[in-house]
Order: C-alpha cells, then structure tokens, then sequence
C-alpha cells in the first residue's frame, strides 16, 4: 500500500470515527457507556492501551475518573487541580503531550504524579464555556510513533465532541439534583405535617377511654369511600385529613361528659354537641393545602332529614364530605363499645343505617359504603380498610343476607 | 487433540478464536475477556480469525489493543489470520500490523511455530 493511499484511509478511518463519536454522545444511551465508547474510540484512533476519562466532581472538588481502560482500578486516582491550573489549561485549549513539558505542563504540581503513575502521555481538556469540565489522559501510541500535528488536531476535536456531551450531562444532572431537592423538601414538609396531624388526632382520641383510634378509623374509612365515590387522589386526601380532625373541638368538652356512662343533662349534652362548631372555629384558622375541611368537621352530625346539629342542614346543603363522615362516624360509634352501651353487631349497625336511611344518612353515600363492604368481604380489593377492623367476621353469604332490604337509591 | 465450537477452536496450546461481524461497541470486550480466561488456562498462544468480519472500527482497534497487551504481559503469542482487506487496512492504519503476525489463513497461523518472535517490518 502507498504512504499516500494509507493518509487517505487514513483520513477516512477519522473521520468515520468522528462520525460514530457525534451519534455516540448524542445518542440515548446511558451515560457510563457514552463515556466508555468514548474513550475507545479515543484509543482506538491512536492505538493508546491505557486510557482515563476524569470529570470534575464539584462535591468534592477533584476530577475523578468516570472510565477507564488498560489501568485496573482507578476508582481512587484523583486529580486536584489549583484554580491558576485549571485556568491555564483552560486558556491553553489544546492537547498537552506531557513528554515535552512544555507550557502549561509545569503548572501541574501534585497532579503530575498521578498522571505518571496512570503512564499519561497526552492529555486533552474538555472544556465548555471557558470552564473545566474534565479531561482525557492516554498512554503513548502502540507503535511508539510521536504525535504528530494532526493526531493533536484530532483528539482536540474528539475531546471537543466528549466536553458536549458531559456538559450536557451535567446540565441534566444539575436538574435532577435541584428536582429531587425540591421533591425532598416537599415530602419533609408533608411527612411533618402528617404526623403533627396524626399526634393532634391521638390526642382528641386519647380524652375519651372508649373511642381510641375512633379518629384514625372515621378518616380510613372517609378516604376508602369517597375514593369508591370516584373522588380524585386529592379531595381524598383532604377527607383522610378531616377525618383525623373532625372531633377537635372535643377538646374543649369536659372528660367527664365525655366518658359519661349515664345519660347526659341537657347543659352535658348542649356541651358535647358543640363540638363541631369548636372544631370549625379551631380549624377554620388553619390555611389547609386541602379544600373543604373546616365545613366537614362543622357538619359532621348533620342529617339529611334536617334534624341534625349545628345547623339543621338538609340533603345536599350539607358538604358531601360531612355526609361521607356522619356515615362513618356513625357506623364506627355503633361497631365499638360506648360508656353507655357494648359495641352493636356488624347486623345490628346495618339494621340502623336501613333503618336511618334516607332519614339520617344519604342513600347516596350508604350505597357506595355497602359496595365497599362488599368488595372488601370477597377480597377483591387489595388492601380492604373496613372489615378487617370490624371485630368479628363475615363471609359474602351472611354479608348478602345481612344487607337483604337495603333500598336502591 | 483437537477441540472445535462455534467461536472457538482449541489445539494444544493454542486456540482459534473465531471474532464476530462487528467489533464496533464495547460489547466487543467479550473477546477479551475470552482471551484472557484462555490465558489463565494456561493457553500459551492465541490466533484471532477474521474471516466472518466485516467492520471493525476504532472501539474494536481499542479492544484488540487491550488483548495485545494482555497476551503480551502474560508472555503468549498472538497472531491474526483471515483478514479481509478493510480490516487490514485499518489494522495498518493504526499501526497494529507491524506488532503481530498476520497469516492468510488460521491453519498457516497454527502451523507456525517455528517462526518465532513478531515481525518488526
Ligand atoms: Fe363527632
């Protein structure tokens, strides 16, 4: 073959290389393997057995390695760079044959000797934007040939590609940190929020010796049947919090009347049942990230027929959610034990929401409840919240019988 | 004893290693990692046959490099044969044909043993 024919090939050879090197780094590929295909392909074109690819980790203000090749491990070979170094280099811009020593060479320092240990013979900046993103260092050519003129022109041009696609790189993962910060920040505050919640909730619960965990059952329940009411993954979240809230204003009813195993006075039960209002008052303060919460707790003993308290509301002047609560309010005092009473049977409870339907609960909310019920007893949700709480055990037959004579809303 | 699969062929202390159509990402270490299992075996030379590829580019140059140095570190002998003409041309190109020994077919690279040494012209 002639010299000429071979510079021809030659040519050709990188230029293909610089081809395949842009659709590497532009391509889907993760990041490692971009890099890694990188550096062969650097190698490759000048037949280097020792390679490294460093890119600056701002965390710790060093170039690391992020590939390797014909080194082992190199995970530790770290490269400290003073800022008048990395300047210089960055204003030299060009590949540095470290055999020559010439500028900038000498203003290496300490990192000279790592690069000795790693046999680098000619480094190559990547540098966007006038800033140091990382660099190459390969070992001599295989051949043993210098570099010439033109082998420097084009590690220049693919270290070039390489600076573009870490700054791109860089850039998204730039995103990514400031996002997941963000999204960290966020759960922080609502994993706060939640708890003070849930203590606030223990707290109302723990004055009454009977109804421990009332609270956080009215507010599962709440959620589980207004998400079977179609309800989206937010208003649910509202309802889930209502539910903690809605008996705050016990906390300022007297424990006594509270726990209370007779019947009250009528001054008892004035106090007790202002209880909603107390609770809308304390609540309507709070600035919710969730609609609707004050009202449900001020509604939550109302009745469709207009016979509840405070304000006497009939069907659909009271908030659905506040309908959704005096159900499950309802339904979870009957199936637990009252200072005044045993706790019903699951037939019993069901006997008077029959009996109370379309009185004092909504057909509209009893009928999605029931079929919560009876999903949850064929097991044909994942995580049923009702039945296993409910103190006894049904199977779909008793269910069905039990339920015989509901009437269709 | 001769021992023949589908990529490679074992002879004594030799081993034919078939390459594949392409040695074009870094997919191509394999072979490497091949040669150098072969090499801790204790298989004392290592012929590459070319003959089913059609490109290899500069990653595959990068990759065979690599085995060079590996076989040369463990003081083996390693030689290609079968090379098409493109390939040749690239081997040369990036000067790995004045390193080893390219035969025409892989039996010429078995058969000689009695050339040792590499060819330096
Ligand atoms: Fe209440």
């Amino acid at each position: 073959m002639l010299q000429t024919d071979l510079s021809l090939e030659k040519l050709l050879f990188n230029l293909n290389t610089l081809a395949e090197l842009g659709e590497e780094i532009t391509s889907p590929k993760d990041f490692t393997r971009v890099v890694k295909s990188a550096l062969y392909m650097v190698m490759g074109s000048f037949s280097a057995t020792k390679g490294v690819i460093f890119q600056f980790d701002s965390d710790r203000g060093v170039f690391a390695p992020i590939a390797s090749k014909g080194l082992g491990d190199v995970g530790a070979a770290h490269v400290k760079l003073s800022k008048e170094t990395a300047s210089a280099l960055t204003k030299h811009n060009k590949p540095i044959d470290l055999k020559k020593g010439e500028h900038p060479v000498e203003t290496l320092g300490e990192a000279a000797g790592v690069l000795e240990k790693l046999e680098a013979r000619m480094i190559a900046c990547l540098v966007v934007k006038d800033e140091l993103l990382g660099f190459i260092a390969i070992n001599g050519k295989f051949s043993g040939e210098d570099f010439s003129v033109y082998d420097c022109q084009l590690l220049s041009v693919m270290a070039q590609h390489i600076s573009f696609s870490l700054h791109s790189h860089m850039l998204l993962m730039r995103l990514m940190h400031k996002y997941n910060e963000n999204k960290g920040l966020y759960e922080n505050l609502r994993r706060i929020y939640y708890d003070t919640i849930h203590a606030f909730a223990a707290s109302i619960d723990a004055k009454d010796s009977y109804t421990r965990g009332h609270s956080h059952r009215v507010s599962a329940y709440s959620a589980v049947l207004s998400r079977e009411m179609g309800w989206s993954h937010e208003e649910v979240e509202g309802i889930r919090i209502a539910g903690l809230l809605h008996d705050i204003g016990k906390i300022a009813v007297d424990k006594t009347i509270i726990n209370k195993a007779s019947p009250l006075t009528s001054y008892e039960c004035r106090e007790l049942n202002s209880h909603p209002v107390v609770g809308y008052e304390i609540l309507s303060k709070i600035k919710f990230p969730w609609k609707g919460i004050p009202m449900m707790t001020r509604n939550h003993h109302e009745k469709v027929d207009g016979s509840g308290y405070p304000d006497r509301l009939k069907k659909t002047d009271i908030p659905i959610g506040a309908r959704i609560m005096a159900l499950v309010d309802a339904f979870d005092a009957m199936t637990t034990d009252r200072p005044y009473r045993p706790r019903l049977s699951f037939r019993e409870a069901m006997d008077e929401v029959k009996a109370n339907f379309g009185k004092q609960f909504d057909p509209d909310v009893v009928q999605p409840f029931l079929t919560v019920i009876r999903k949850e007893v064929r097991r044909e949700v994942d995580n049923p919240t009702i039945v296993p709480l409910l103190q006894e055990q049904l199977d779909s037959v008793s269910l069905n019988r039990m339920l015989e004579g509901f009437p269709v809303a | 004893m001769v021992k023949k699969y589908r990529n490679f062929k074992e002879i004594g202390d030799a081993v034919v290693i078939y390459s594949d159509n392409y040695i074009n990402d870094i997919e191509g270490e394999k072979l490497e990692d091949l040669c150098a299992s072969y090499l801790d075996r204790g298989f004392t030379r290592i012929v590459i046959d070319f003959s089913e590829t059609d490109l290899v580019n500069s990653i595959g140059v990068s990759i065979l490099i690599g085995i060079i140095e590996k076989v040369r570190d463990s003081k083996g002998r390693i030689s290609f044969s079968g090379l098409k003409r493109v390939n040749h041309d690239i081997f040369s190109i990036v000067g790995l044909t004045k390193h080893i020994q390219i035969f025409d077919t892989e039996e010429d690279a078995v058969n000689a043993r009695a050339r040792q040494g590499m060819v330096t012209t």
